[in-house]
């Protein structure tokens, strides 16, 4: 029974080791194996399916691993004082490094907004006020007003570069925190360059991915657009954008990932460092405890300042 | 050198197109600079079966596997390296050399012609003293290139201005950019390439630069990335020039933007012909530029008469005081 729930969660898929002959069992994502007897780096080449398409790109590791290693332990130092103290002592403890695989999209973005423009402009008026010798008194004195117009347009440009997770065991935003990646430095997808790595196939769907690639999409035309209004100000910009020309390639980024343990009752926190860059992201567990006593302390230094204030008064 | 340019020429032509926006992608081309878009892939990789294997280097036959400090898959028993097709970024070669069609006697001729036609407050014997010290050849390099952009645009104009005299405007326009010059030359000044750039048929494009002797051959001086970067903001800066002239309502305007969705960049690299010649009078080097297929175009400084322009100074003041004395005279 329990075998039986066991096999339905992981469907291992089985290989032999094409240098001793061994069968070993592989996890259905990845692409790659090494073998356990042998050492030998067995890839894993699938016929490209709808939601599994034949990698495009791929950015090779440049971070070894031992500077990842030093890299989060640096991170967990430098960590916020209201981080768990367990947290801050614990050893992180590697786990992987890993060619996460990732949507590059590009597309062209055509969005029509409206919004209140803000036009500066002088104007001279008078007023009056009581002088040194305690007279009433009519001055006058130029201020600026602004007149609100409004203004409807089109916005055409291109989105390019955004990068958004394939891989259920990274969500989106833990991407995003060791984004950038030098784009500069893709090459094309060779076996070769995951040959010995851990390398996974996409664990989400195509739609979901093109939802998290139009979100940042649209996100980053809201950027462009704060820019591109004239006037000295402007107020309730509005905008809806359509994207055409979409174009997704699948692309085996280099992670390197860290679980660090800190709560036996917790599951291990995720930390990622970037393969390429050397970036490190990971959400910092806060304590409940410590930050509750600063606050007690804070509460207490103001209590006693204002008691000492009343008395002193 | 020529070699190469033939290369270069060579490389233009076999050129496939993006699929997406219509930019021609170049040799090492893994994307298109534009869109974005992946490059179609050349030679046909798909699996159709699954198959599970162990790279082998050829060299020893042990396994191959990637290693991040030689950032390539490499053998780890002999060391030897796999290569991968990686992003090419070579620097930008020539495509071509416009022949020279004004000979150095024309040019120098043209040089003596238009000293004496300066006017009166240059030296009176500037064109019979002045002597060229120099007439040098030159083939200088740009861009030239053709692009459909859809332009998006939002500005402040003195139209349609109420209490401020600002009112925000916005619209689009289709621009077609069609042989569009941008100076690569880092030895010609901007000035000296806008009075240049309108006087050369580009259809005398050769493999090798023909027309003069031992002249100058500028290079492209920067990568293919920086080239594109740019060729993009000449492109933006046109699109900037285009709106003002004939989209924008108004006759003064602020705090424009625009914004380019480009189809179908097309970037020649060509080297222009070109004279340059230094001249010097009383001591003093002057320089002057003339186009290499149009003598009437040229660009140039030449000496002012100091002795005129304070005999007329003089004069003018002399004047000024006599109407003042003919006025207190009468008052």
């Amino acid at each position: 029974m329990t075998a039986d729930t066991i096999e339905k969660k992981i469907d291992y898929k089985e290989i032999s080791c094409q240098s001793c002959g061994s069968n070993l069992l592989v996890e259905p994502q990845m692409l790659t194996a090494i073998c356990p007897y042998c050492a030998s780096p067995s890839i894993i080449q699938r016929p490209p399916s709808e939601d599994l398409p034949t990698p495009a790109f791929t950015i090779g590791f440049v971070v070894t691993q031992d500077r990842a290693i030093e890299a989060v332990s640096s991170w967990i130092g430098r960590s916020s004082v209201f981080a768990k103290s367990a947290f801050r002592k614990a050893a992180p403890e590697l786990t992987r490094g890993v060619y996460l695989p990732a949507y590059l999209y590009n597309a062209v973005a055509n969005s029509d907004y409206r919004a209140e423009i803000g036009e500066n402009y002088t104007e001279t008026e008078t007023y009056t006020t009581t002088d040194s010798d305690g007279k009433t008194v009519t001055k006058t004195r130029t201020v600026i007003k602004t007149e609100w117009r409004s203004l409807q347009g089109e916005h055409c440009c291109y989105i390019l570069d955004v990068v958004v997770t394939a891989s259920k065991g990274v969500t989106n935003e833990a991407l995003e925190a060791v984004e950038p990646f030098d784009l500069r430095a893709l090459r094309r997808f060779s076996p070769a360059m995951i040959s010995g790595w851990l390398a996974e196939e996409p664990s989400r769907t195509q739609d979901e991915c093109f939802r998290f690639a139009h979100g940042e999409a649209v996100d980053k035309v809201g950027s462009q657009l704060k820019g591109f209004m004239p006037g000295d100000s402007y107020r309730n910009l509005q905008y809806e954008t359509d994207v055409a020309n979409e174009s997704i390639d699948l692309v085996l980024f280099p992670i390197w990932t860290f679980a660090v343990r800190y709560d036996e009752t917790k599951p291990p926190l995720q930390i990622l460092v970037n393969g390429q860059t050397g970036r490190v992201g990971g959400k910092v567990p806060i304590s409940p405890v410590k930050v509750s006593i600063a606050v007690a302390v804070v509460v207490f230094i103001l209590l006693v300042g204002a008691l000492l204030f009343g008395m002193a008064r | 050198m020529s070699d190469s340019a033939s290369n270069a020429a060579h490389v233009d032509r076999d050129q496939t197109d993006c699929l997406a926006c219509g930019t021609p992608l170049e040799r090492g081309d893994l994307r298109c600079a534009i869109c974005g878009k992946s490059a179609p892939l050349g030679r046909n990789n798909l699996t159709t079966t699954e198959v599970v294997k162990i790279l082998r280097c050829t060299g020893c036959g042990a396994a191959v596997a990637y290693d991040p400090k030689k950032q390539a898959p490499s053998c780890s028993f002999c060391d030897s390296v796999v290569e991968i097709e990686t992003l090419q970024d070579p620097m930008e070669q020539t495509g071509g050399y416009l022949v020279f069609t004004v000979s150095a006697e024309e040019a120098k001729a043209q040089l003596q012609q238009w000293l004496s036609s300066l006017g009166w407050f240059r030296p009176s014997d500037l064109s019979a003293t002045a002597r060229v010290q120099e007439l040098k050849p030159l083939w200088w390099v740009a861009w030239v290139f053709d692009a459909d952009a859809r332009v998006s645009w939002a500005a402040d104009s003195n139209h349609g201005g109420r209490r401020s005299a600002w009112a925000p405007h916005a619209g689009t326009a289709e621009i077609v950019f069609d042989d569009i010059l941008a100076s690569a030359s880092k030895g010609l000044s901007a000035a000296e390439v806008e009075v240049l750039a309108s006087g050369y048929d580009l259809t005398t494009a050769r493999p090798n630069p023909e027309g003069a002797e031992n002249a100058t051959i500028e290079q492209f001086d920067v990568q293919r990335s920086q080239a594109r970067k740019q060729v993009a903001q000449a492109l933006n800066e046109m699109a900037r020039i285009r709106v003002q002239q004939s989209e924008i309502p108004g006759s003064k305007f602020r705090k424009l933007q625009v914004s380019l969705v480009l189809q179908n960049l097309v970037t020649r690299r060509l080297s222009f012909p070109a004279y340059v010649m230094a001249y010097r009078y009383k001591g003093q080097l002057y320089r002057l530029v003339i186009g290499g297929q149009n003598k009437t175009l040229l660009c140039g400084n030449a000496p002012y008469s100091q002795a005129k322009i304070i005999a007329v100074a003089c004069a003018v003041i002399a004047a000024l005081a006599f109407i003042l004395l003919l006025i207190s005279v009468t008052q």
